[in-house]
């Protein structure tokens, strides 16, 4: 009975599909002719994609790539999934490939799991970028980088130190971050410890906690910090959830920025109010709207037939002249002559001077 | 009561031509059957599990446990092949005997201590998960990153083509024709259907159902861990959070597909169809420009609208009570 009817669906699907196969005679294919040279800008289409969408740190970032965007005339379409997994990821990076996008800046949320996705994205003569976090470095050209582990490590240290009364002398330190196992969070700590070594000698470190990128847990791991080590004198969170959490964990304790010193990165929003209450004295971030710009740029300069040189500069308006380095400045081995790491030029450090002037 | 599910099936075709073709005239590149079939890729890892939750569901369980058996066996095959240095492919077989086997763990739970299933799953579902992060810890590798470094053999399983036919699609194609000769041509199947209809009736006829289910749990685990493989392979690398997202899809896709989330009623054919619309709709919004994290809004009232329509004659009668009722309430 069932029999005949399936073949009844199976037929008609075959039949259907043959229709569209002959539709498709034209074959759009899925290159771009390899065309070199300028573009019209209106005609390139960059696909701007987060690690997931409605965090305030990547809406930034594509708030500064679209004002770009405006700016010079082409088109940034800003696309990611509510959960940052790697599958979605590589779903879009397909669709931009599939909708003939001209290239694509990407912060990905994994080192090695988008490299099938990013080589179909080469073959079909797409340009790829990527920014905040990096990938293999074999399957893009410009990685858009806030900063290598040696700036951003010393300037966690110096954070801190810059509110300490005499830094030379014995300080308790604690590191308070997302997880063991984050490549570039892991990076900053282990340089700054090194930085640490050299600079400040007498500094101990007496913990390193963990917060999982959760806010209650990252909340209650504050906490107790505060708890264990009674004596600490800094708490160094180079992560946007543990930062937050470990200012709220000393407000609730009743503390303030003359019982223990609190440094990091997080976005300004999510500091604002434990600077205003002087819980905190200062925290860093690099501009993430200048990084979403300077990324979507890149990534329309090469679409419009740029060659990317290692040693050369780019010219980008607005954020002036930037230079590109080599893959190992971040501690690649791969070597090419148009694969490089382009570093922002500036990072901010919010106090209560200057916090008001940033929305992100 | 099983002659209404073709019916069925042909508003689904409808929904896929009429996918087709207004995608196609939105962006003329949706027509190229190259993209069409190379999308296979993203949805032929639910397509293979929804195809077995079908016969769960139609025995009146379900499965929810199917996305953590994916990363689970995606870690053992990392793990096996590239720590341990086994044959890439002894490696992913008994990564799939893996799968079978936390399946098997389930359907035992559930036919013979009749605890309801989706507890049971439940509990699988953080079981396995977990098993998979713990599986990854011990490998040395950060599970940030996962394991990678396979075989271009292994890469080719799904990223592959024969005849510039992706790899992908003739998986689902077989595996589809595997779950419909034994949901539709077999003694097997049949006795599936009449367990969900109505199991104690089935019992006495002197089916053994507890086996019938049991054997339903583990046929949906094994092709879990077809897909963790198919999954690995596509991405390259091993990772214990790979189908962590896919629960909704593989229930939506039975459910849109025509199997009766209280079991009795349905087939793969729906599925199959239903998984095929819900993946070309992603690909086409997303061609058509719409975000991704907008897509979730267009899958969700499709499934809501089909349900309801599902209903059928009774769908009409209730939305007019639903209207007078307004409409007396006015007056008052």
């Amino acid at each position: 009975m069932s029999k005949s009817k399936f073949f009844k669906v199976f037929t008609g699907l075959a039949i259907s599909t043959m229709l569209l196969a002959a539709c498709n005679s034209e074959g759009a294919g899925s290159s771009n002719d390899g065309e070199k040279g300028e573009k019209d800008a209106s005609d390139i289409e960059v696909v701007f994609i987060p690690k997931m969408t409605g965090n305030a740190f990547f809406e930034s970032g594509n708030d500064g790539a679209q004002e770009m965007a405006e700016k010079i005339g082409f088109n940034v379409k800003y696309d990611g999934a509510p959960e940052g997994t790697v599958a979605n990821q590589v779903q879009i990076i397909n669709s931009a490939v599939n909708s003939g996008a001209d290239a694509i800046a990407i912060s990905s949320v994994s080192s090695d799991g988008l490299n099938q996705a990013l080589q179909k994205a080469l073959d079909a003569g797409i340009k790829v970028v990527t920014w905040d976090s990096d990938v293999d470095p074999k399957y893009r050209s410009a990685y858009i980088n806030q900063g290598t582990p040696d700036i951003l490590g010393a300037m966690l240290v110096d954070m801190a130190a810059e509110q300490l009364e005499n830094p030379d002398e014995p300080q308790q330190v604690a590191w308070f971050y997302s997880s063991p196992t984050v490549p570039d969070q892991n990076s900053w700590v282990d340089y700054a410890e090194k930085y640490i070594a050299e600079k400040y000698p007498n500094w101990e470190i007496a913990t390193k906690q963990f917060g999982e990128g959760n806010e209650q847990v990252s909340l209650q791991k504050g906490e107790s910090i505060l708890d264990t080590y009674p004596d600490i004198d800094v708490i160094i969170c180079p992560d946007s959830t543990a930062l937050p959490a470990m200012a709220q964990a000393a407000q609730n304790k009743g503390l303030n920025k003359e019982d223990v010193v609190i440094t990091g990165f997080a976005s300004p929003n999510s500091m604002r109010q434990y600077i205003e209450n002087e819980t905190i004295e200062n925290h860093g971030l690099w501009d993430v709207k200048d990084q979403g710009a300077l990324a979507v740029y890149i990534a329309y300069h090469l679409a419009q037939g740029n060659e990317l040189k290692v040693g050369g500069t780019i010219d980008v308006p607005e954020l002036g002249e930037v230079k590109v380095e080599p893959n190992t400045v971040q501690g690649y081995d791969y070597e090419a002559e148009d694969s490089g790491i382009i570093i922002l030029p500036e990072r901010i450090v919010f106090t209560k001077e200057n916090t008001n002037d940033y929305d992100f | 009561m099983l002659k209404k599910i073709p019916k069925w099936n042909l508003v689904l075709l409808t929904t896929l031509l009429a996918e087709i073709i207004i995608f196609g005239l939105i962006n003329p590149r949706f027509w190229n059957i190259k993209i069409l079939l190379n999308s296979f890729n993203d949805f032929v890892g639910i397509a293979i599990i929804a195809f077995f939750v079908t016969f769960v569901i139609i025995t009146g369980g379900i499965d929810i446990s199917g996305g953590s058996i994916i990363g689970l066996t995606s870690v053992v095959t990392g793990l096996l092949s590239q720590v341990y240095g086994m044959n890439m492919w002894g490696a992913a077989l008994l990564a799939v005997l893996a799968g079978g086997l936390c399946g098997l763990l389930n359907g035992v739970l559930i036919a013979y201590t009749r605890v309801q299933a989706m507890v049971i799953t439940l509990g699988g579902m953080l079981l396995y998960s977990g098993i998979a992060l713990v599986l990854v810890g011990m490998s040395g590798a950060s599970t940030y990153e996962g394991i990678s470094g396979f075989s271009q053999g292994f890469i080719n399983l799904a990223n592959g083509k024969i005849w510039s036919i992706p790899h992908s699609v003739i998986i689902f194609v077989v595996m589809l024709l595997i779950a419909y000769v034994l949901l539709h041509w077999t003694r097997y199947g049949r006795y599936i259907y009449l367990t969900g209809i109505n199991q104690n009736s089935a019992e006495y006829s002197g089916i053994n159902t507890r086996k019938i289910i049991t054997s339903t749990y583990v046929l949906s685990g094994l092709s879990a861990g077809i897909a963790g493989i198919i999954l690995t392979s596509y991405l390259g690398s091993s990772r214990a959070d790979f189908g962590a997202e896919y629960l909704m899809p593989i229930l939506t896709a039975v459910v849109l597909g025509g199997t009766l989330i209280t079991g009795g009623k349905g087939g793969v054919v729906g599925t199959a169809l239903a998984s095929i619309i819900i993946g070309f709709l992603k690909l086409g919004l997303q061609m058509g420009g719409v975000q991704t994290q907008y897509i979730g809004l267009a899958t969700g009232m499709l499934l809501i609208i089909s349900v309801a329509f599902m209903g059928g004659q009774k769908f009409k009668v209730n939305v007019r009570r639903l209207l007078n009722f307004k409409k007396d309430r006015e007056v008052i």
